[in-house]
């Protein structure tokens, strides 16, 4: 029974807030865990690392998961003849100012309760988010392709790591999956139709 | 389908479960069978697996300090201390150099006998490791974060640093004492007039509780005796130490058999709570001693030596109270505390039984008086007032003792080649196993303290003749790993080891293995001539020094071309480790150059000389197969004559 | 279907991993220790061609000590006589053994008096290297020998003689490993 107390807040504010509201709130604060927690992650394991080199990905920033991790994963790239990772790029200054703008959007959207805005919200946090990962795609694209013609290793092949999933490149295992941040924003954007589904049921009911 | 489903999971809980159990089986059965396991089961660390201990075995007559693996016997590092390292540039590059340097000038080897672990509260601590040098005195300090040699002080007014370096129960103090008596001060006399005019001096050796820094608090001046061994008070006995004397009967020639004589020699028991006082009081003389102290910065990578003036002594035949002289049997080598500090063990070792005194005995019998004549003014006890029990013919010449803390004592015995377990309080032999062949020192893990882990014994061994395959007249010692868990001792391994293993010390891999240091951070690097990235890598003449900032990282040199350098030239190749990764070091080496090779830690700063004698183009290259282009890890340098004006010029891939 | 399928691949997960927890220990109890019975004599069974003789192996090539090695083997103290030294054996001949009351050496050399016997030789073994002249030196200064038993033997000089303990060292012989002094008595402990 103890596990319910922390409930309570939640009902509480069930009595002085619909349902689809809290959702829609709820949907609107989560993007903004992307400030503080990786949004995607990238990481390389060898025989040699067997500890992996990973690289988190802030909405404003690259991060090493160890210290050195992003020297030593140029120093590997640098023999097929990847350029070195990026500490400035544009999606740093766009990210954040997108992501924040969106966040304050649901949050007045919640506010006034419209279940077509919550409808709205989704839409474009949708397209938003098939955009970022294309952007991601192309990023990594251009990094696994244009390659030093003068680098130690000639690949047939391109470098590219993949947007998601496994892949073993040379004797890399490279693993990209979504990190924590992006897992927020997912249930976030995915909370909207719920939003959106629960008042249209109560409006017909 | 439900119910099927119910079933089903059912099932596979109850599956789960019988398997759990049997599982768990499985683990009792092997550990039940743990006794009956063979010796090869018992040591053997399945590949990529970790040993269950650090041993830290001396090197002897090598100098040096390795670390093997316990149970498995693997070697796995040596720690160059006192002697030359060509493969670590220890005392070749300009770092290291002021580490060999002493009152004597640059000395290249020494002999190192007795590491001791720091402790806290009577437990080790796995902060550092303390080494003695015998032949020039000195004491090391070795970080068991870097496992690098972080300080070496030299004692003045000592020859033969034998009785070192132990360290008392809180790291207050690593004492050194004397083992040949000689002139204090130093003077030129007749060897003859040895008795009477030859003395020996216990040095107490203050540690900084925060960075282990060591300093000369106080020596006391003793007659002219042989300090054999010494051990620290525990627990009870704590500010007190006993050392072992022989030559009692102040021979100078002949000592086998003239120092030999005396039924009893003394062990010497020292109150440096006392000591403190008296230093306190201002009843010391200052002697105007020299020595050398040396300290390795870890963030500049480079080593200092500083010449020290003066000593605090405090003479041991003029302040009552200080030191008290416990008769013991025919020529003591060891002297052994056991872990309560309740009993001192003497071995005699021509004597043909094992002497423990009783620290509560001692201090009664101080109180009553009951003493036995002096020696030099120093009171000797009554032997029956002080002795706690004999342990009668265990062997032929014990000479150490170790404790496993559960009330058993281990003593080894040269002559009759075994070590002989005893109990304590009883003093009845339990056990005896042979050693191959003639043991030294043995050694339990946390022996010297008032913890050990009495799991396993090491006993160290001088001679191996048949018990290797054989490699010239020259064959290794080695060590012999017993279990010592059971009523008797078992024999489980011995392996080679390095120079002589004299003494070592062992401690939980938990303690430490954490702590190791992975890389040196590069912006904590504080070398004059550190180079933090290749954008600042240059080079610089000075007259007729030329100075290399130079870096390396996978898989080049940055130069890796110069032109510029001149014949009669001074090259110092500063080169910098720009790696942030661990186990990745570059070494580097010349040709020509009248030194050993460079082997660089990442976000490391080393130097090495190098003197051009001879116009060309030359090459050097990386020494370490630090990765698959490590073969193209290579550069130039064109020498051009004497006076000639080829302009100074770097670069790499033309920039 | 699918739990049953997930539950079948639980189980054989954990067969396997219960397996592998197994897998390397061989049992091999007989190897256990044998290696420690195959130099019973530790050093004293090492010998070679081109190696000085030492105390052990110089008693066992005369005629002279028979009963002396036997003693030896029997009280199993040869590695005392082979380590590195330096030792002197006071090393009683025959005739000095067959001079002791009838039996004596026949009771001393059964199982049960081992340590006793043990005892006994140990008191003709010595610390440090006393050959003859070293042996006058030491009567000279008035010195005793102290001997791996603890006792202290007396040294006299008789004219040309020299007597150990009260028995008289007939010769010296210098081994790689200290000296045999050859005498014509059994030294016997004294009673304490």
């Amino acid at each position: 029974m103890v596990s319910l107390q922390i409930l309570y807040p939640f009902s509480y504010l069930r009595q002085v807030m619909k349902l689809s509201k809290i959702l829609m709130l709820t949907a609107a604060i989560l993007p903004l865990f992307l400030f503080i927690l990786p949004m995607w992650s990238i990481s390389l394991q060898a025989p040699q690392y067997p500890i992996p080199l990973q690289i988190n990905i802030f909405i404003t920033h690259l991060e090493g998961e160890q210290e050195g991790d992003i020297q030593n994963f140029d120093l590997m790239n640098h023999y097929v003849g990847m350029r070195k990772l990026p500490t400035e790029m544009v999606e740093f200054d766009i990210f954040p100012f997108v992501i924040g703008a969106m966040s304050l959007m649901g949050i007045i959207f919640a506010l006034v309760g419209n279940k077509k805005l919550y409808l709205t919200w989704f839409i474009i946090m949708a397209l938003l988010g098939v955009a970022g990962i294309y952007d991601f795609y192309l990023w990594l694209y251009d990094y696994g392709h244009n390659l030093d013609p003068r680098a130690a290793i000639q690949l047939l092949d391109a470098y590219q790591p993949p947007v998601f999933g496994t892949k073993q490149i040379l004797n890399f295992t490279v693993r990209s999956y979504p990190s924590l941040g992006a897992v927020f924003l997912g249930i976030g954007i995915l909370l909207s139709p719920v939003a959106y589904y629960i008042e249209k049921k109560k409006e017909r009911g | 389908m439900k119910l099927l489903s119910k079933t089903v999971l059912l099932s596979a809980a109850i599956g789960f479960l019988f398997i759990l159990a049997s599982c768990g089986q499985n683990g009792n059965s092997s550990k039940s069978g743990a006794l009956s396991k063979s010796a090869a089961e018992r040591v053997f660390v399945p590949p990529g697996e970790y040993d269950e201990f650090y041993a830290f075995i001396s090197g002897g007559f090598s100098g040096q300090l390795t670390i093997y693996g316990l149970p498995s016997g693997r070697l796995f590092k040596i720690i160059p201390v006192f002697s030359l390292d060509a493969e670590k540039a220890y005392g070749f590059n300009e770092e290291t150099k002021p580490m060999l340097e002493t009152s004597y000038g640059f000395i290249p080897w020494d002999d190192a006998h007795h590491p001791d672990l720091s402790q806290t509260n009577g437990e080790i601590d796995g902060r550092w490791l303390f080494i003695n040098a015998n032949n020039t005195p000195r004491i090391a300090r070795i970080s068991l974060r870097t496992f690098e040699t972080e300080e070496i002080i030299e004692i003045p007014n000592s020859a033969g640093n034998h009785s070192s370096s132990f360290v008392t129960e809180n790291t207050e103090y690593v004492i050194a004492g004397t083992r040949f008596s000689i002139p204090i001060p130093q003077k030129d006399i007749s060897i003859e007039e040895y008795k009477g005019n030859f003395k020996g001096t216990l040095s107490f050796l203050k540690v900084d509780p925060e960075t282990g820094e060591m300093d000369i608090a106080f020596q006391i001046l003793m007659p002219g005796f042989d300090y054999d061994l010494t051990h620290p008070g525990r627990g009870k006995s704590h500010g007190w130490m006993f050392f072992s004397t022989y030559n009692t009967e102040e021979a100078n020639t002949l000592l086998e058999v003239n120092a030999s004589q005396n039924d009893k020699d003394f062990i010497a028991a020292i109150n440096w709570k006392k000591a403190e006082e008296f230093i306190k009081e201002g009843k010391y003389k200052t002697m105007p001693s020299k020595y050398a102290h040396n300290v390795y910065d870890e963030t500049s990578h480079t080593a200092t030596s500083t010449m020290k003036k003066g000593v605090k002594v405090l003479d041991a035949s003029q302040l009552p109270g200080l030191v008290y002289f416990l008769p013991t049997p025919k020529s003591p080598h060891g002297c052994d505390v056991d872990p309560t500090g309740e009993y001192i063990v003497g071995s005699g070792k021509l004597a043909a039984a094992l002497t423990v005194h009783s620290f509560t005995k001692m201090l009664k019998a101080i109180e009553d008086k009951k003493f036995d004549g002096e020696a030099y003014g120093i009171p000797i006890l009554n032997f029956d007032a002080v002795n706690a029990g004999t342990v009668v013919q265990p062997g032929l010449g014990p000479l150490h003792t170790e404790f496993d803390g559960k009330g058993f004592a281990y003593t080894t015995f040269f002559i009759s080649s075994e070590v002989v377990k005893w109990q304590l309080g009883t003093w009845k032999v339990i056990d005896r196993k042979p050693t191959y062949y003639s043991v030294g020192h043995l050694m339990i893990p946390g022996g010297n303290s008032r913890k050990p882990f009495g799991k396993y014994m090491v006993a160290m061994n001088k001679i191996t003749k048949d018990r290797y395959l054989p490699t010239g007249p020259e064959v290794c010692q080695s060590a012999q790993l017993y279990d010592i868990t059971g009523d008797k001792m078992e024999l489980l391994l011995d392996f080679p080891t390095i120079g002589e293993p004299h003494y070592a010390a062992a401690i939980p891999a938990s303690l430490i293995k954490d702590k190791s240091q992975k890389i040196y951070k590069l912006e904590d690097n504080k070398h004059p001539y550190a180079t933090k990235s290749e954008k600042e890598t240059k080079v610089v003449r000075n007259g007729k020094d030329v100075h290399i900032y130079m870096t390396m990282i996978r898989s080049h040199f940055a130069p890796d071309n110069i032109e510029g350098v001149k014949v009669g030239d001074r090259v110092y190749f500063h080169v910098t480790n720009l790696e942030q990764d661990y186990d990745v070091p570059h070494g580097i080496a010349m040709i020509g150059a009248r030194t050993s090779e460079l082997l660089i830690m990442p976000g490391q700063t080393e130097t090495f000389v190098w003197e051009p004698r001879q116009v060309g183009v030359w090459p050097f290259y990386c020494t370490d197969f630090c990765s698959a282009l490590h073969q193209e890890m290579q550069g130039y340098i064109r020498v051009s004559p004497r006076g000639s004006n080829t302009p100074l010029k770097w670069s790499l891939d033309g920039e | 279907m699918r739990i049953k399928i997930f539950v079948f691949f639980v189980i054989t997960l954990l067969i396997s991993a219960c397996n592998s927890g197994d897998e390397g220990k061989v049992s091999n109890q007989s190897a256990s220790n044998s290696f420690e019975q195959n130099t019973p004599k530790g050093q004293a069974s090492y010998s070679d061609d081109v190696s000085a003789k030492n105390i052990l192996q110089v008693a066992e090539g005369s005629k002279d000590h028979t009963t002396l090695v036997a003693a030896v083997q029997a009280a199993g103290i040869e590695h005392v006589l082979v380590n590195a030294g330096p030792l002197t054996v006071f090393a009683p001949t025959n005739a000095a053994f067959d001079a002791l009351p009838e039996g004596t050496v026949e009771t001393l050399l059964k199982p049960e008096n081992k340590s006793k016997l043990a005892f006994i030789l140990t008191n003709h073994a010595a610390p440090g290297s006393f050959n003859l002249k070293a042996l006058k030196k030491e009567a000279k200064k008035g010195r005793k020998i102290y001997t791996a038993a603890g006792d202290y033997l007396e040294v006299k000089v008789d004219g040309d003689d020299v007597y150990v303990g009260g028995a008289k060292v007939l010769a010296s012989i210098q081994t790689s490993n200290g000296v045999i002094d050859v005498v014509d008595k059994v030294i016997l402990p004294k009673e304490k």
